[in-house]
């Protein structure tokens, strides 16, 4: 039963490849197997949604899949939204109201609020209270993380050409 | 908590996902979006030998019409039915209900017939399907079968799929564009799972209400079609009165019990409330 | 000398912490990179609340591929003294606890062995494979049961269950009572509740030279939690190193000292590899400390205007099973006694304070402490004062309160409020809320659309930045009080600022480096900031009950002068002028009048470290590395005023929140934005505790609430939009003039809420006493008034 199986999946972009238990939790896999300790765990219930990621282009709970049901994925982790020399827009606007206290939910509401924007360019503020329930923060009490995810949105529609 | 060993198997068909439940029998588990048995497995509450994805079965990726009724296949996401135009067109309770399930995350890789399969008293689309008249498609090696959804829930967390099924696909009553459809519901906190609910929809042919189908969720052990009420309804002309019976009829036909999250009583009185809200702010589709 | 750099202090500077953690860089305990042969535990819980352990195998365990051990209450005995809060309060019942329960369970969750495996995934199949035999045992779980001589006695050195029981009164409350005109009277319960954090607890130690360990863990005090495993495990403390890693949040339930650190200390030392554990959700619920469990009787005598003449109470809280370290179970107990009294001229005052033990959880710090529920209760007075005798709740208040031009003023229970704003802050936020026009609006009923609509008042004093002698003054002579500090001016000219700190959220590396940018002279993005790390500064007593600010802020300042006086010194020499004359200001000095007769910090600094050709003046030391200490006065009073609108659905029970205002002051604000994000986190999880939020166990003891399906946490559908103020009363009594502000929203939210919804349905003559309001609750308090 512990007999090791093969996964293949393309995160961020990279091709990887590894041998893994059928029950390893792909939050496991992204964080332990391939360092990426950016998403995180927070309850492994399903509920607060630290483990954030896009899978195939959609929020997915991280803890609630196992990596070998996920093979041939295309996953999207925190670590691939800033390049080195800039935040992502929505990063820079959580940065800059305020958004984040102690950050350990923060890559989790960073994915949401990439999908919520690709999904809604204009999201009004109840569609983005709506799409941040995926999320628990248990620091800020919401209201900036709001804020920034309405400013991002701004900001993508400002800097996507016409 | 992480879970208990086990053997996973991801068969690319129908016919390859019954011949492995067929093989493992009652320690085989269907894995479609998991996002009600990964939680358990966490826990280790649930903890199968075998898990049997059908995530490869790209053939019951489905929703189209079949004669009278929407059926939709068993890898179906609730996103994917929430945003279907088909769905929105043919079967607005659904659609109406979706935004209700779960998280967004979680509806992104929660199945319809999952969250059916799953029963969970406090699930909204098992109330959905009752009201929907559903059918669910059972499979497995020896054929396959056609339950109503009156038949195919029987109480807490327990259908009649039996060993070696598996839900392939739910058939639902196609809804008149004259229908009307709601559901309401309440819970203790956006994150929370609901006390109580309501999924509804009801017909009118000159003012009088021609159909009536309600089913209540979170108010019992298996959600539960709320016969007299629909029976208040039908033949009334919806107004006060008749209103006023079909939540007394509801009030007296369920059998709520009490938890950490509200009372009985409450619960009871939820439903009339939930009816009484839907009838009155229910949407033409 | 004196330094012009005025400007850090007082700014909303972005966060540098923001960066790394947005990038997904953060390094939480769990993130650490950890050695190839760490091994991991898993704990085995107690199903049961009270049973006596028969027997433990763990044959099947061990013979797991994998399992490295298993290690139960006996063996651990062996290696770590059995734990315990000293507390000197007379009457006080001492109590140990076993860093695994060794013959008896006291609550469910209660570790009885742990397994050590190669991983995670393998620690937890051995747990599930020890096979314990449990006798179970009567239990108790209520407050008002644990003291029923019937009760199961739940530890062996506290007799009857009460922990400790103090009484204090003033000579002249009986003559208060007897002269009232009136008596209020009222019962407030409270649900309990805990932080949950969305990081779990965790630690990792790993045995390595110069120290014999070294300890990461997700705690809020790190010197604390040295000094503790020195004690308990007999390790000499300069052999260990604690060092706190990014903290995903903290609230005070890591502000506790956890058997799980023992366990994993003592197995790196004897098993000489790296030893990690992470905690896992289910077990944060079962074993974090827990808050909240109490419960109040208020009496207030008042005469015909609404003045109180003499106020008694009587508070019980649960302490749960052991006496939980380091401030012990008698936290909330003595807090709420201490604290009730708020910004009121409370003149004459008994209380009676018990804390019981009963078969749950310990019960220690979450945000606020008692201070949700005492002022929950004092603020619930206050409205049934106005409904009693038909006045506004806000000018029932406005009576009461100490105004401004009395103070300093010095409480009954001899707490000094030195400065503050109450009558003030009250009347901006009727202001900011409409107050009086929604008053005006409730004329023609409460009721409207379908939705009661009411308001509520909280108006509190905020306990923060505790000095030595408020912790001893509540039996607490083991914790310090004091912080400290160290600036030290790099040979570049850079600073470095070391605290005794360890955050968890609230951005110290910004707001500490906007202190010593200030005090120093220094710019500000010249000035890094270091802490967490016992091996990084002398000794302090750490981060919790809104200290961080007035104990760091303040031990910073100090060094900072010190420091700032040594570079003038030097500066002075090489000048040909005089310290007295010199100006600093934005990382350059110069004498006075004179700017172009001007050094930079690396000049200075040059000259300090030997690193250019200019001589030291006579007498002076090498280097520029300034060390205090700062411990603050008693107590360290902030004060606020929240007012909460709400619509109670007259049909189905649920609260809306429809508007939310908050007028705090905590004295000099350091950065209004991240003062601002403090006080809304604060209101959020207020929300949770009022509205939602509850710990349940069964009558047996058994838990209902072990995954957060069921514990429910506030999202961002169940917040309102926040309207918040400032009024800034400096502090006449710390050094830079700094109060506490971590805790405001949290307490002041539930009163407000609860007031609220009992206004909304004040003309249904309802009682609400008791939290959560939930639908269900409301909605029979409804029904049964007939609404």
């Amino acid at each position: 039963m512990n007999d090791e199986v093969r996964v293949t999946v393309t995160v961020n972009g990279r091709r990887r490849e590894a041998r893994v238990e059928p029950r390893r939790l792909l939050v496991d896999f992204l964080r332990h197997d391939l360092g990426l300790t950016g998403t995180h765990i927070g309850c492994e219930q399903g509920v607060c949604g630290a483990c954030t990621v896009l899978l195939d282009g959609r929020t997915a709970r991280s803890c609630l899949h196992f990596a070998v049901a996920v093979d041939g994925s295309d996953i999207r982790t925190v670590e691939d939204l800033a390049s080195l020399d800039e935040l992502h827009p929505i990063q820079e606007m959580f940065h800059r109201k305020h958004a984040l206290q102690c950050g350990f939910c923060t890559p989790g509401f960073l994915l949401t609020t990439v999908e919520l924007l690709e999904r809604t360019a204009e999201p009004d503020e109840g569609a983005i209270r709506e799409a941040l329930m995926n999320n628990v923060c248990r620091c800020t009490g919401y209201a900036n993380i709001v804020d920034a995810v309405a400013e991002a949105a701004v900001e993508l529609r400002r800097r996507k050409p016409a | 908590m992480k879970p208990a060993p086990f053997s996973f198997v991801a068969p690319e068909s129908l016919d390859e996902v019954v011949q492995a439940l067929a093989e493992h029998g009652d320690d085989a588990q269907i894995l479609a979006g998991g996002q009600s048995l990964v939680p358990l497995m966490n826990l280790r509450l649930a903890r199968p030998e075998v898990v049997v994805s059908i995530n490869r079965c790209h053939e019951l990726d489905y929703i189209r019409l079949v004669d009278d009724r929407l059926v939709v296949g068993a890898l179906v996401r609730q996103i994917d039915a929430e945003t279907s135009p088909l769905v929105q067109a043919e079967c607005p309770l659904l659609a109406k209900a979706l935004p209700h399930v779960g998280l967004p995350a979680t509806r992104n890789r929660g199945t319809v017939c999952g969250s059916l399969a799953h029963c969970d008293p406090l699930a909204e689309l098992p109330a959905v399907a009752l009201a929907l008249d559903a059918e669910l498609v059972l499979t497995s090696a020896a054929g396959e079968r056609r339950v109503p959804a009156d038949d195919f829930f029987l109480t807490e967390m327990t259908t009649c799929i039996e060993p070696g099924e598996v839900v392939a696909a739910v058939a639902l009553a196609r809804q008149d564009p004259s229908e009307r459809s709601a559901l309401h519901e309440v819970s203790n906190g956006g994150h929370a799972f609901p006390v109580g609910g309501v999924a509804l929809r009801w017909a009118t042919v000159d003012g009088v209400c021609t159909m009536a189908r309600i089913a209540a969720f979170g108010v019992g052990s298996v959600a539960q079609r709320l016969g007299d009420a629909e029976k208040a309804l039908v033949g009334s002309d919806l107004g006060p009165e008749a209103i006023a019976a079909a939540v007394a009829a509801a009030r007296a036909e369920v059998n709520p019990t009490g938890d950490i999250h509200a009372d009985a009583d409450y619960r009871r009185h939820l439903v009339g409330v939930l009816l009484e809200r839907g009838l009155l702010e229910g949407e033409a589709p | 000398m004196s330094s012009d750099t005025q400007g850090a202090v007082g700014q909303s500077v972005l966060r540098r912490e923001d960066e790394y953690l947005l990038r997904g860089q953060g390094r939480f305990v769990d993130d650490l990179p950890t050695p190839l042969n760490t091994l991991h535990l898993a704990f085995v819980l107690s199903p049961y609340a009270h049973a006596r352990i028969s027997e433990i195998d763990a044959s099947e365990a061990l013979a797991l591929d994998g399992v490295v051990d298993v290690l139960t209450g006996a063996d651990l005995a062996a290696m770590v003294k059995p734990i315990a809060a000293q507390i000197e309060l007379p009457g006080y019942s001492f109590n140990t606890r076993d860093v695994l329960a060794a013959d008896e369970v006291r609550f469910a969750g209660e570790a009885v062995a742990v397994v050590v495996a190669e991983s995670q995934y393998l620690a937890e199949d051995g747990a599930e494979l020890v096979q314990v035999d449990y006798e179970p045992l009567p239990v108790v779980t209520d407050i008002a049961e644990a003291t029923d001589p019937a009760a199961p006695q739940v530890n062996p050195t506290v007799p009857g269950n009460v922990y400790f029981e103090g009484r204090f009164a003033t000579e002249g409350v009986a003559a208060g009572f007897e002269a009232a005109a009136h008596v209020i009277a009222e019962d407030f319960n409270s649900n309990r509740v805990t932080a949950v954090p969305i990081e779990p607890r965790g630690c990792l130690a790993v045995p390595e030279q110069p120290a014999n360990l070294v300890f990461y863990s997700s705690t809020q005090i790190h010197h604390l939690l040295r000094t503790a495993l020195a004690e308990f495990l007999d390790v000499a403390e300069s052999t260990l190193r604690v060092v706190v890693p990014d903290v995903g949040g903290g609230f005070g339930i890591k502000a506790a000292l956890y058997p799980e650190e023992f366990v994993c200390a003592a197995l790196a030392l004897r098993l000489r590899r790296p030893v990690k554990w992470i905690q896992d959700r289910y077990g944060a619920l079962l074993t974090d400390v827990h808050a909240r469990d109490n419960h109040y009787r208020v009496e207030a005598a008042i005469d015909d205007d609404g003045i109180v003449l003499a106020l008694r109470a009587e508070i019980r809280t649960n302490g749960g099973a052991y006496s939980a370290l380091p401030f012990g179970c008698t936290l909330e107990t003595t807090g709420g006694a201490r604290m009730i009294v708020g910004p009121y001229r409370i003149t004459e005052y008994e209380y009676t304070a018990t804390a019981v033990a009963t078969h749950t959880a310990p019960v220690l710090a979450y945000r606020g402490v008692a201070q949700p529920v005492c002022f929950m209760a004092i603020e619930g007075i206050m409205d049934r004062i106005a409904r009693r005798l038909g006045l506004d709740p806000a000018e029932v208040r406005l009576r009461n309160m100490v105004p401004t031009a009395e103070l300093p003023w010095t409480n009954i229970v001899g707490v000094r409020y030195d400065t503050g704003s109450f009558v003030e802050s009250l009347e901006l936020a009727m202001e900011m809320a409409g107050y009086d026009e929604f008053r005006a609006s409730q004329a023609q009923g409460r009721l409207v659309d379908g939705k009661y609509r009411g308001i509520g008042i909280c108006s509190f004093t905020e306990v923060s930045g505790t000095g030595a002698p408020g912790w001893r003054a509540r039996g607490l002579t083991r914790l310090p009080g004091f912080d400290s500090g160290t600036v030290k001016v790099e040979p570049t000219g850079k600073v470095t600022a070391f605290v005794s700190h360890a955050h968890s959220g609230q951005g110290h590396f910004t707001t500490f480096a906007q202190v010593v940018a200030d005090a120093l002279g220094a710019q500000l993005e010249d000035v890094t900031v270091v802490e967490g790390d016992t091996a990084a500064g002398p000794y302090g007593t750490n981060t919790f009950a809104s200290r961080s600010a007035v104990t760091g802020g303040g031990a910073l300042i100090r060094a900072s002068e010190k420091a700032r006086l040594k570079l003038a010194r030097i500066a002075a020499f090489m000048l040909e002028s005089t310290p007295e004359d010199i100006v600093v200001s934005d990382g350059r000095m110069h004498v006075a009048g004179v700017p172009s007769r001007a050094l930079s910090f690396q000049e200075v600094a040059e000259t300090a470290y030997a690193m250019n050709t200019s001589d030291l003046p006579e007498g002076e030391s090498f280097g520029v590395e300034e060390t205090d200490f700062y411990d603050p006065p008693l107590v360290t009073m902030a004060n606020a005023t929240h007012i909460a609108q709400v619509a109670v659905d007259a049909a189905d029970g649920t609260v809306d929140i429809e508007g939310y205002v908050v007028v705090h002051d905590c004295g000099r604000v350091i950065n209004p934005m991240i003062v601002d994000g403090q006080v809304m986190g604060g209101v959020a999880q207020g929300i949770g505790e009022a509205l939602m939020e509850e710990f349940v166990y069964d009558p047996d003891g058994g838990v209902r609430t072990a995954t957060l399906m069921d514990y429910l946490l506030p999202s961002s559908v169940d917040v309102p939009n926040y309207q918040i103020a400032h009024i800034e009363s400096p502090s006449i009594d710390t050094v830079g003039g700094f109060k506490g502000v971590g805790e405001g929203g949290l307490i002041g939210a539930v009163a407000a809420l609860v007031n609220a919804v009992a206004d909304a349905l004040s003309d249904l003559g309802v009682n609400v006493n008791t939290k959560p309001l939930r639908p269900a609750l409301l909605s029979r308090l409804i029904r049964e008034a007939g609404g």
